[in-house]
């Protein structure tokens, strides 16, 4: 009896939870197809959408204190007037926004407004999926921003890209140690003087090295033009850094590694610039390169342990530096309206307060003239020198290769780039040679 | 004179104590490799952020600081994100059940034509990688209108060749005597799936949920390509936001946020090792 009774409970319940999972998968596929995310009378942050105003979609590819900055931003944008409404979403870093990109012009599902690492203004350029900014915004607006970083954002003529979180790589000198070696505490000024300094820093029993660079596009890029080379034939059709000093940055970092004055940090992308800024806080290295984007959090990090010290990257033949950060662009396929919208508030972004703000903010350049002379910024500069050196270095920058698939060429370069750090067997002008190779196959695969 | 040296009890013992003491040690420093980064993440999310690179490393923060907590849940919409997480990976998890387990019946134990070549298609799809799929099921989505909903990120995951093959093999070591002596009692088919398949495959079904729950809590890829806003996004979604690019990262905050991430996969992890050694120890005919 109570065995009977008790397999009848268990097979109801059994029925009961069966019935309970149908159930639950039925009214999933119903609230999913109803539950869209986009509706029209508030945006994902819950702000109420002004009724008649055009809504744009901004997509942004810059997390954590960074990112807050651009919602402080649009958020003020929003407020400020009831014409336009911008919907900001984060998309990933700029390579994962990059992709959704690609598949969402495809798909024609794009937004109005997007954030493109400058060396992707080409790929999307070409393609001509980006607007001609010159029909909304005046020669006036355009020649506000700083000549230096207008450098990726024409296509054919156009203004297709406005600055917008923009940086140059720069060096950071541990100042301190540089006077306890008896060295000019602000930093060397040439490929010879980084060389002598990085050896004379390092102390192999300690484990401290002069200097450190991730091994990456941007600082071979700059290595390059300080030789007065170029990346690219004019044609865009030709890689030509090996004969034009490619082999001669190969040849430094080889004989720095071989000193024992300079470090390789591991890791791919953004780890390895990760490295390189947290051996110079713990003071395992003296010198190092990575973005000026990096001086807020290394300022922060250095105080009471060093004096923090930026410099010019050391001249080759000529001072030189790539660019770097992304530009603002507005998408082809948008309607002439949201082009409009879309075009005011980049306007506003640019406008001197907004400007001041977010570099302050970031750490990123001031994007136009009249923002460097902002109240704030000045303040800044007097506090922070350190944050003049990218600024500064702009009358030296030069255009980065703006092609159809630069990034994964970069990714061969790379990786023959590592393999001549790792294996000093290799000479500076085979390793140049290889990458540049490895980096025309994928440029010939694609035309 | 010599000895005769016969081990006693005492030494047997001893010799015994050596060799579970030396298995202990073994499965400690194993166990080590795999506690010890959570450990690390742990800790980490109560440093400061110049705790987080000090040279030398150190394991224990000087004062802990929940604040980081804080930070992180603060930092876009984690209360969002969290529902999201586990709304998504639960009605995949539903949906999956749901059309796992009769498939895996009738590749186990039934008989019809086409039976071979629909099984292989099956393992097909546990052969093509996800990336190769991505793009017709993105584009697919967007001709229905349906990017940015929940259904793109439940649908699409609905049914599981991995589920559908673990199961089916499972189901097929259930002895045939039990399944005929079943049908003998008139259980239906519905009946003997439900109890008398189901209860023997128990090990199978909970590894697959596991691994399932475990692999869409997870997921970041399909994710952000198949969302636009936030107010579906999920967790890991979160947590990458709280990367500075190009700056000095918080890695306090960007591990209490992993913390948030991972902490309900350990408790549940925790509260079914329990049923899991059970379920793996059950087996059909002794």
């Amino acid at each position: 009896m109570g065995m009977r009774t008790e397999a009848m409970r268990r097979r109801r319940t059994t029925r009961l939870s069966i019935a309970a999972i149908a159930a639950l998968a039925a009214a999933l596929a119903l609230a999913g197809c109803g539950n869209r995310a986009k509706d029209t009378q508030s945006d994902s942050s819950g702000a109420a959408i002004p009724k008649g105003a055009t809504v744009i979609d901004f997509w942004y590819a810059i997390g954590g204190r960074n990112g807050e900055g651009v919602v402080k931003l649009v958020d003020e944008f929003n407020a400020s007037q009831s014409k336009v409404h911008v919907k900001a979403t984060y998309q990933g870093d700029y390579y994962a926004h990059a992709t959704k990109l690609q598949a969402a012009l495809v798909a024609k599902n794009q937004p109005d407004v997007v954030m493109l690492e400058i060396a992707q203004v080409g790929q999307f350029g070409y393609s001509k999926a980006l607007a001609d900014l010159g029909k909304y915004m005046t020669k006036d607006e355009i020649g506000k921003f700083q000549e230096g970083l207008l450098k990726n954002s024409y296509i054919d003529g156009k203004f297709v890209a406005a600055p917008f979180n923009r940086s140059t790589p720069i060096l950071y000198v541990n100042k301190t140690m540089l006077k306890e070696a008896g060295l000019d505490p602000a930093g060397p000024k040439d490929w010879n003087e980084l060389r002598t300094y990085a050896k004379k820093l390092s102390n192999k029993e300690k484990g401290v090295y002069g200097f450190e660079v991730p091994i990456d596009i941007w600082f071979f890029e700059a290595g390059v033009f300080q030789k007065n080379g170029k990346i690219l034939s004019e044609d865009g059709k030709k890689f030509v850094f090996a004969e034009e000093g490619g082999a001669e940055i190969v040849r430094l970092w080889q004989q720095m590694i071989r000193e024992g004055g300079m470090k390789v940090p591991p890791g791919q992308d953004y780890n390895a610039w990760d490295v390189a800024a947290s051996d110079l806080i713990t003071q395992k290295v003296a010198m190092m390169m990575i973005s000026t984007a990096s001086l807020s959090g290394l300022i922060a990090q250095a105080e009471g342990k060093f004096e923090l010290g930026t410099a010019f990257l050391p001249a080759g033949e000529i001072f030189a530096t790539p660019t770097g950060g992304a530009n603002l662009a507005v998408l082809e396929k948008s309607d002439a309206k949201s082009k409009q919208a879309a075009a005011a508030f980049i306007k506003f972004l640019a406008s001197k307060d907004k400007a001041a703000f977010f570099s302050e903010w970031t750490g990123y350049m001031p994007v136009t003239t009249e923002a460097v002379q902002a109240e704030s910024i000045q303040a800044l500069y007097s506090k922070h020198p350190q944050y003049k050196t990218a600024l500064d270095q702009l009358q030296y920058a030069q255009t980065r290769p703006m092609i159809k698939g630069y990034r994964e060429m970069t990714v061969k370069i790379q990786e023959e780039l590592k393999k001549a750090m790792y294996d000093l067997s290799i000479s500076p002008e085979e390793a140049a040679r290889n990458a540049q190779a490895a980096a025309q196959a994928v440029l010939d695969s694609i035309e | 004179m010599a000895e005769r040296i016969i081990p006693g009890p005492g030494a047997r013992s001893a010799a015994r104590l050596a060799g579970s003491a030396l298995r202990a040690a073994i499965l400690v420093a194993i166990s080590a490799v795999f506690v010890f980064p959570f450990l690390w993440m742990l800790t980490t999310s109560f440093k400061t952020l110049g705790e987080t690179i000090v040279f030398p490393p150190r394991l224990l923060p000087e004062s802990w600081k929940p604040e980081n907590y804080e930070l992180a849940w603060k930092n876009g919409r984690f209360p969002t994100y969290l529902f999201n997480s586990v709304f998504i990976s639960l009605s995949i998890l539903a949906c999956q059940l749901v059309v796992v387990v009769p498939a895996a019946y009738a590749f186990a134990c039934r008989a019809f034509a086409g039976k071979k070549l629909l099984f292989g298609l099956v393992l097909c799809g546990l052969m093509i990688p996800g990336q190769a799929t991505f793009l017709p099921i993105y584009l697919l989505f967007s001709e229905l209108g349906l990017i940015d909903t929940y259904a793109a990120l439940i649908a699409p995951m609905a049914a599981s060749s991995f589920g559908i093959f673990l199961i089916a093999q499972s189901f097929r070591q259930v002895p045939l005597e039990i399944i005929e002596a079943a049908r003998l009692d008139k259980a239906g088919t519905f009946k003997l799936i439900a109890r008398i398949l189901m209860p023997m495959a128990k090990p199978a079904l909970i590894t697959f949920a596991l691994f399932s729950f475990i692999a869409h809590w997870n997921d970041y890829f399909w994710t952000l390509s198949m969302t636009t806003s936030d107010a579906i996004r999920t967790l890991p979604i979160g947590v990458a936001m709280l990367k500075n690019v190009e700056n000095v990262k918080s890695w306090h905050v960007i591990m209490a946020g992993n913390m948030i991430l991972v902490a309900p996969i350990l408790a549940i992890y925790l509260l079914a090792s329990k049923y899991i050694k059970t379920a793996f120890t059950y087996s059909g005919v002794k």
